[in-house]
């Protein structure tokens, strides 16, 4: 190999133009559904962090029905479960390396005897029984940085914004939907951008349990040809086409939604 | 216009910060009349705030009653007419009372219309065309019909406390709170905003304000407390309170702010 990189390599790539097409369609699927799943679990994550749910409330009051003021009882009044579960989920999976968990899902859930899924080719490339593993591990995944990242923006509203919709009646479902999470959505905008354009990355990993995305067209282009830095800069190009134009995507949304910021 | 009609009793309300060592409310007891214009004075940290914000549970007592509309509001069941034990749904009596805020909050990411609408439309399930129909009345009333479709960002503080009174007027409460609903406005803009109040008073509102316009207690109060350290030290009608106060802590701070 006299030459790192070269124009004829690059043609001799090209006989793999297919496999890069089709694993362009699948990261672009694989990302477009884990953001979908991603960012549904992300807010159930998110409210159940927030919920009031405490099964022992009653035990935090006198008998006359006023709160306690301290002890054992006040602290096991407080105790929520469902918080306890979210915030739990969500140490876990931010804790651990994102191929681990892959090849958990892969390996362990939907191993045959847990579940198992038909072998459907879709399109006539997608794999069912790898794909979908792959978008459930990664949705997983992101679903727990989003829900941080959701939870802060929350967090970070003025406790008067809710104060104001609580004294117009609203109850805590309405607040949160009409007052809260417009705003949380909005000033956290750039950092969800982040973790979308994150989850377009990652979704490489997937080629380790055979999902045929870009980076698995790579891996074929290379055994075949023994050539490596060619197919990486294709690989590169296409996943900087995806990711770029998502980033600018959100930034025109970040603009519009900022309509009640300018005098 | 003044009747004896009781709308809220307080009985021996009590908040308690720090496991009972902070006592913001130490055991208020008023009863708070339909056509009442109730203005609450006192030095800060004497507990008025707390005690507007537990009238709709913003704060939650830790002692005492707060009967509203024949309901204790502080209990979480009650007994129902048929003589069994129902929740007591604080988003009912809230409906109910209208609040404004010291710092406005509106809702940023709505214009001022959307502001007006939201809670009549998802609350009171009112048609949308007669909610905007209301809130343009409402609006022209304070003079800011022309600034329906603007955001609360381009108000001045006077413009945007307006709104809120209007806003919380929206919901056709039973009775109006204000914390300190001037404090946090320039001084040419104080004037605007008290007007209002004024006319409010005027129609006949029940009023809780906690305020530190001793002008607007005077000149449109019918009754007036002194809070400090988390009592009621003192309560009358202005010309009482103003012109001849009993305990020697009214008697300092009224020399210290007149």
């Amino acid at each position: 190999m006299s030459q790192l990189i070269s124009a004829e390599n690059f043609a001799k790539v090209a006989q793999f133009g297919d496999l890069f097409k089709e694993g362009l369609v699948i990261t672009l699927l694989l990302s477009l559904l884990t953001v979908l799943f991603g960012f549904i679990l992300a807010m159930v994550l998110a409210v159940m962090r927030l919920s009031n749910v405490c099964p022992f409330r009653f035990l935090g009051l006198t008998r006359d029905g006023h709160l306690r003021e301290q002890g054992f009882l006040v602290a096991l009044s407080r105790f929520n479960p469902v918080s306890f579960l979210a915030t739990a989920y969500v140490e876990v999976f931010r804790a651990t390396p994102m191929i681990v968990q892959l090849w958990i899902v892969y390996y362990g859930l939907f191993d045959k005897s847990v579940i198992d899924l038909p072998r459907v080719t879709i399109f006539g490339f997608i794999q069912l029984e790898r794909f979908l593993p792959g978008v459930v591990a990664l949705a997983m995944n992101s679903g727990a940085y989003l829900c941080e990242i959701l939870r802060s923006g929350i967090q970070s509203i003025d406790g008067g914004q809710t104060e104001a919709a609580r004294s117009l009646g609203l109850n805590q479902r309405q607040n949160m939907r009409f007052i809260v999470l417009p705003q949380a959505i909005k000033n956290t905008l750039p950092a969800i951008a982040n973790e979308f354009v994150t989850i377009i990355k990652e979704s490489s990993i997937t080629y380790t349990v055979g999902v045929k995305d870009i980076m698995s067209a790579v891996n074929a282009t290379k055994g075949s040809l023994y050539i490596v830095m060619e197919p990486l800069i294709v690989a590169t190009v296409m996943y900087f086409c995806l990711t770029f134009p998502t980033s600018k995507i959100i930034a025109y949304f970040e603009r519009r939604m900022s309509r009640g910021d300018k005098r | 216009m003044e009747t004896r009609d009781s709308l809220i009793q307080v009985t021996d309300l009590k908040k308690y910060y720090n496991k009972g060592t902070i006592k913001a409310l130490d055991g208020i007891t008023v009863d708070i009349n339909r056509g009442d214009v109730m203005v609450v004075i006192g030095p800060s940290g004497s507990g008025k705030s707390t005690f507007l914000r537990s009238l709709n549970l913003l704060e939650e007592p830790t002692g005492g009653s707060i009967i509203f509309d024949g309901v204790d509001i502080t209990k979480k069941k009650t007994m129902g007419p048929d003589g069994k034990m129902v929740k007591v749904d604080i988003d009912k009596h809230r409906q109910k009372m209208g609040m404004v805020f010291q710092h406005f909050n509106l809702f940023p990411h709505m214009t001022i219309m959307d502001n007006m609408t939201l809670a009549p439309i998802q609350v009171k399930h009112m048609d949308k065309a007669a909610a905007e129909e209301k809130a343009l009345a409402l609006l022209d009333r304070v003079g800011l019909k022309d600034r329906a479709g603007a955001y609360p960002i381009q108000l001045s503080g006077g413009q945007k406390q307006r709104i809120a009174i209007v806003r919380a007027l929206m919901m056709e409460p039973e009775v109006m709170l204000f914390d300190e609903p001037t404090s946090a406005l320039d001084p040419e803009m104080v004037g605007e905003v008290l007007e209002v109040m004024k006319e409010l008073a005027q129609e006949g509102m029940t009023m809780v304000v906690v305020t530190h316009e001793m002008g607007f207690a005077r000149e449109v109060g019918n009754r007036v407390l002194f809070m400090a350290d988390g009592q009621l030290l003192e309560q009358g009608t202005p010309e009482e309170i103003f012109g001849r106060p009993q305990n020697p802590r009214l008697q300092d701070f009224l020399s210290k702010v007149l």
